[in-house]
């Protein structure tokens, strides 16, 4: 197990490595001058040539690239044009709140999916069936900037309960300087109407944000659990006299549980990409916010921050899965371990 | 029959309901098994004895399934009848199985202990009884100790992918056995194991038969496998009973025309019925000659890949194939006899010595379209080896075209070769679904012959067929040779069919060829105490055939064999 | 074991007869079906279907904005009086425009790629996967924002984006079924009777991708429009004048609730041409049976 973990640290910085290098080269090939970008068509030539200067782009592209990496490697992402700030201070600023949004959606994504899908299998083409095949089907074409713009109308119109935009109510007087998690610090910190509130301001934006998922993982979770279902093991654990629910709960499950954690894993990518839209609507303060905002202003620097950041975010969560599937399944540890 | 009936199937007939069409799979099935008795239920695939086997356990899904007529009674109770839970209990305490895959009947992500402990704790909790982990424990390790497995700790802390297959094999025997059932139903045990390990795993379920009372439904396709484990037999064909009787009455005087048909197909290891084939060609100069060949695979391990570990598959092999030959390539899984083929096929380089065809050194012509039209394959499994979305034209055509012939030729060519392998033209724009297995493989042999090859490498040809097929294959084979001159090299662990197709064996053991020579003298008088140990192991369908098999002394099998009882290998 | 053994059968289905009989017994991928032709249609015809061509443009009708749906208007008016049935049948020709762009780039690209990499193996799979699973770890919405941003958004410059992060997942496809088909000895077989490599990519191992592949553009098309509708939802994809429905979705519900179809009919437009393009991708699937 220890090799194993090793070994997936190992491929965790490569492929982060890579991801460093692949997002520079695009921002670099990409055509136009980032510094006449970053300052519009008004600014004069001498304005041009002293940001070019003062962002390094008169510096060989090997170069560049290495100043660039040895800064990743002590945290600089370089300044903000939008905020006049260092990259990494705004995005660990914002860090937090998209952080809770994503790991609060992935927990409503694994509970309401996970049991779905079982049920589904269960009650295979039964009306169950049906409704769970409907319910998820609507999850998944349901366009992510429309859920969250009925939730939020549908929330301002008819029950109030639920703020629409931020994380917090602005009266609440709290400083969550310990994780920078609200939901966390609220409870280290005691303060239940802090948890409570910040709770409410979540509920929304992560049902916008898990609805595509959620269908995608009561898919894959029925159709693994059917395809498990027709093994010899299954068939040969029936004959043995182990109680139905035992095989279905334990043994098919730990066997199909392998497919929709991949899958979750996977679209966390599209799950982070979502977040720019719902952060949007909602006026999340997360980095797709702050995404968002430097996209728009063209602030080279930050972008590159807030997808590297965000390519980080996918890798770690791919790589917690993976472990994840290690622990449950002696195969999946032992063919990483093995050579070809 | 003198004892008391365990098992009783009256007219049992099954239907299925798939894609809006109604199928009867089962005709007023009978079967009776006695306490004690040991009953064979034999059958090709597809004559229904896995669905006969589903509905005594009770785990043929209901539907699709639909019981017409009939009832099963275990112990005088009707099993078709009776409640869930009183049928539940049942399971694996009255009536147990052992699946034909040892591989697949475990579940992967549990180890061995804790899938024995559940099936224990749970007959414990429907029986009422109550044990301590412990008391389980040492109930399992004494049960591993009955399939003589003596290593039973740590067989239990094992992940199934740990142990070798015969192991496997072993401890699902002993899973079955857990909660001492009564009657025990075994879908072809041992099959997908080598001859050897099968031979072990025979035998042990002969003893505990003997030793714990067990009744025993065998159900099989193996008649060498029936005559061993059986006291009466049942012969299945088309969902219906058509034959039954005691063993020896079904071996030495069947009645029904299909019985008939089935022993006639199977090969003979001894007898008079053995046929030698001869080879009277006179060419000196040899149409494949491998001189000392090796072949060595890299494995690599460690954190950073840095420890490399050589796997030495052929170990100095020298064979000199004659024109006209076909010579058997014997062995078990794994003995490298696949790796010796492709490197005779140029696919992969030998480590050390050379190989030649018809003179030529293989390292200077492979590739090229001169080779090709030397030396040619035909593999194990048709529906692996032909594309499944290509029609059988296409894929008979590709040699031809990476051969240089005219495209307007083509189609006349594959026609020829059609007709060659006995198959109607009409099969020509088919895609390979819609042929049979033996009509897959003649396409296979047609694709083969297609540049007219001198040579042709049959990687156990009709291993993947029902044995009736493997004789007409094995009868076209001989037929095309007489025609054109053919050379094989058979590539087989099929003894009995080797002794009666092959002019000349030679025997694979862990890399190495540990005898050579012309059919009977190796058969009849084999040297080698691995050959004694194959040969021994081989179930045959005669007991004059089983006087003949070699003696083979338990030292001597102990030094050439890796037996299933320990962990590893 | 797992099939139930079939025989004494009066007629052997062949399996496309049985593929057959599953669509058809499918009624939601004969209604995804309908729905896929009917915005084909849509999208083909719409100068001749829409009841106000001119709503497309820059057409301006004060008078008539903000009209509520009614027989002459059936999804209303919009801010500055244009028909938005109309509209909204000109934005599945942008949509649909997009999906053909995209996919007919990003397809081959990516299928040849999967096949080469799983086909030829050693440091070409390692190093085509390797970039592929770069590719991936990039969240693709952020990044194609960023590209649109940087290069200007409009249709073209989106359809570039989306395009430089669609073919990743065509790859990982058809490297996984290229991989598990190099274990059929069909492959050796080929190159024993001395088929080229082009042969056996094209003609051997990419038919046995064909099913994936339908499938797997059926589900992209509904993912790329809605994709599309995103980028432009934030303002760095289509512009305006262009009927987007992403677009119009965005300028629409800042009139809501009380003018809530200005951005719910377009809403429900791309919801209708996702599930109709889901639903068909389904049915292929279950169809042609094969795995994604």
């Amino acid at each position: 197990m220890l090799l194993y973990l090793i070994r997936r640290g190992a491929s965790l910085f490569i492929v982060l490595f890579g991801l460093a290098i692949l997002i520079f080269v695009i921002a670099r090939i990409v055509p136009g001058d980032p510094a006449r970008i970053a300052l519009g068509p008004l600014a004069t030539a001498e304005q041009v040539t002293d940001l070019r200067a003062e962002m390094g782009l008169d510096e060989p592209f090997f170069i560049q690239l290495g100043t660039y990496l040895s800064g990743l490697a002590q945290g600089d992402l370089g300044k903000s044009l939008l905020t006049s700030r260092p990259v990494m201070d705004d995005i660990l600023g914002a860090l937090p709140a998209t952080f809770e949004l994503v790991v609060f959606t992935l927990v409503i994504q694994i509970v309401i999916s996970i049991p779905l899908g079982i049920l589904a299998a269960v009650y295979r083409n039964t009306w169950v069936d049906n409704v769970i095949r409907v319910v998820s089907l609507v999850g998944i074409v349901t366009p992510g900037f429309v859920l969250a713009i009925l939730l939020q109308l549908s929330a301002a119109m008819y029950f109030g309960f639920f703020p629409i935009t931020g994380r917090i109510d602005p009266s609440i007087m709290f400083d969550a300087d310990i994780t920078g998690l609200l939901l966390v610090d609220g409870l280290i910190k005691g303060r239940p109407d802090v948890v409570g509130d910040a709770l409410r301001h979540l509920f929304l934006p992560a049902i916008a944000l898990a609805a595509g998922g959620i269908g995608q993982v009561v898919r894959i979770t029925r159709s693994a659990m059917i395809e498990v279902a027709s093994r010899d093991f299954i068939e040969a654990s029936r004959a043995y006299g182990i109680p139905e629910r035992v095989v279905r709960f334990r043994y098919m499950l730990r066997v199909a549980a392998v497919a929709p954690l991949t899958i979750l894993g996977l679209e966390f990518a599209s799950l982070i990409g979502n977040a720019f839209i719902v952060e949007f609507v909602f006026s999340w303060p997360g980095i797709a916010s702050y995404g968002v905002r430097t996209i728009l202003q063209k602030d080279l620097n930050a972008v590159i921050g807030v997808v590297l950041v965000s390519g980080v975010f996918f890798v770690v969560a791919n790589l917690t899965i993976d472990i994840i599937l290690g622990l449950l399944d002696p195969r999946h540890r032992l063919r990483e371990g093995k050579s070809k | 029959m003198t004892n008391r009936p365990i098992l009783e199937i009256e007219n049992l007939s099954i239907g299925f309901r798939a894609y809006g069409q109604y199928r009867r799979v089962l005709r007023d099935v009978s079967i009776t098994v006695g306490e004690g008795e040991r009953v064979s239920l034999i059958g090709q695939s597809g004559s229904g004895k896995t669905v006969t086997m589903r509905t005594i356990i009770g785990t043929l899904p209901m539907p699709p399934g639909v019981v017409e007529t009939g009832s099963i009674r275990y112990d005088g109770r009707s099993l078709l009848e009776l409640s869930k839970i009183e049928r539940n209990k049942l399971k694996g305490t009255g009536i147990s199985i052992v699946l034909q895959d040892p591989m697949l009947s475990f579940n992967p992500v549990l180890t061995i202990g804790r899938q024995m402990d559940d099936i224990v704790r749970y007959a414990d909790s429907r029986l009422g009884q109550n044990r301590s982990a412990a008391q389980r424990r040492d109930h399992i390790v004494q049960t591993l100790a009955k399939v003589q497995l003596s290593e039973g700790a740590r067989i239990l802390d094992s992940y199934p992918i740990m142990l070798s297959g015969g192991m496997r094999q072993r401890v699902l025997i002993g899973m079955a056995l857990l909660n001492r059932p009564r009657l025990l139903i075994a879908d072809e045990p041992g099959t997908a194991l080598d001859v050897t390990t099968q031979d072990e795993i025979l035998a042990l379920l002969n003893t505990l038969v003997a030793e714990e009372g067990l009744s025993l439904l065998l159900i099989t396709h193996n008649l060498g496998v029936v005559r061993e484990m059986a006291d009466r037999v049942y012969v299945m064909d088309k969902g219906r009973i058509v034959e039954e009787g005691t063993r020896d009455a079904i071996f030495t005087a069947p009645q029904n025309a299909y019985t008939k048909r089935l022993m006639a197909a199977v090969p003979p290891l001894y007898g008079p019925d053995v046929v030698t084939i001869e080879n009277h060609h006179t060419d000196p100069n040899p149409a494949i000659s491998i001189d000392s060949v090796s072949k060595d695979f890299v494995g690599r391990s460690g954190l950073f890949h840095q420890h490399r570990t050589l796997h030495r598959a052929v170990d100095k092999v020298s064979i000199d194939v004659m024109p006209g030959d076909i010579f058997g390539l014997a062995g078990e899984s794994g003995s490298g006899k696949t790796t010796l083929a492709k490197m005779t096929l140029g696919l992969i380089d030998p480590t050390e010595g050379t190989i030649r065809v018809e003179g030529q050194d293989i390292s200077q012509i492979a590739g090229t379209a001169d080779f090709r039209k030397m030396i040619q394959i035909v593999y194990q499994n048709p529906g692996s080896s032909l594309n499944p979305r290509r029609t059988i034209t296409d894929q008979i055509a590709v040699p031809l075209k990476f051969t240089g012939h005219e495209t307007s030729r083509i189609k006349t060519r594959v026609g020829e070769l059609l007709e060659m392998v006995d198959l109607p033209a009409d099969m020509a724009n088919m895609y390979p679904h819609e042929l049979s297995g033996g009509q897959k493989q003649r396409v296979a042999i047609a694709r083969a012959l297609s540049v007219n090859p001198r040579i042709l490498v049959l990687d156990e040809p009709t291993s993947a067929l029902d044995v009736l097929v493997q004789s007409t294959v094995i009868d076209l084979l001989h037929r095309l040779r007489e025609e054109f001159d053919l050379t094989y090299l058979f590539i087989s662990h099929d003894l009995s069919l080797m002794r009666n197709f092959c002019n000349r064996v030679g025997v694979m053991l862990r890399g190495q060829i540990v005898e050579e020579g012309p059919v009977a003298e190796v058969f009849g008088k084999p040297s080698h105490a691995y050959t004694r140990a194959l040969l021994s192991a081989i179930p045959v369908t005669t007991d004059e055939a089983d006087a003949m098999k070699p003696i083979v002394t338990k030292e001597e099998r102990a030094a050439v064999l890796n037996p299933s009882t320990a962990i590893g290998g | 074991m797992s099939a139930p053994e079939m025989i004494d059968a009066q007629r052997v289905l062949t399996s496309r007869q049985m593929a057959i009989y599953r669509f058809t017994r499918n009624p939601a991928a004969l209604v995804g079906a309908v729905i896929v032709v009917s915005v084909v249609i849509a999208a083909i015809f719409a100068p001749l279907l829409a009841p106000s061509p001119e709503s497309a443009g820059s057409f301006v009708d004060f008078r008539n904005r903000h009209a509520a749906p009614s027989w002459e208007h059936w999804m209303g008016t919009d801010n500055v009086g244009r028909d938005v049935f109309s509209r909204v049948l000109y934005g599945f020709r942008v949509s649909l425009g997009l999906v053909v762009g995209v996919l007919g780039v990003a397809v081959p690209f990516g299928v040849i790629l999967g096949l080469v990499a799983g086909y030829f193996g050693g440091w070409t799979e390692t190093i085509i996967m390797r970039f592929t699973d770069i590719m991936l770890a990039l969240p693709p919405l952020a990044m194609a924002l960023a590209i649109t941003a940087v290069l200007s958004p409009n249709l073209v410059n989106a359809m570039i984006a989306i395009t430089l992060l669609w073919w990743t997942w065509h790859t990982r496809l058809i490297y996984r079924i290229v991989k598990a088909q190099m274990n059929e000895d069909y492959v050796e077989a080929a190159q024993v009777a001395g088929a080229s490599h082009f042969h056996i990519l094209f003609r051997e191992l990419l038919p046995n991708c064909i099913s994936a592949i339908a499938v797997k553009i059926s589900l992209d098309a509904g993912f790329v429009i809605l994709f599309g509708a995103s980028l432009s939802f934030l303002g760095l994809g289509i512009q305006p004048p262009t009927p987007d429905l992403g677009t119009m979705v965005a300028t629409g519900a800042e009139y809501m609730p009380e003018m809530w179809w200005q951005a719910v009919m377009p809403g429900l437009a791309i919801l209708y041409a996702i599930l109709g393009f889901n639903l068909l991708g389904d049915g292929l699937r279950d169809m042609l049976d094969v795995e994604l």
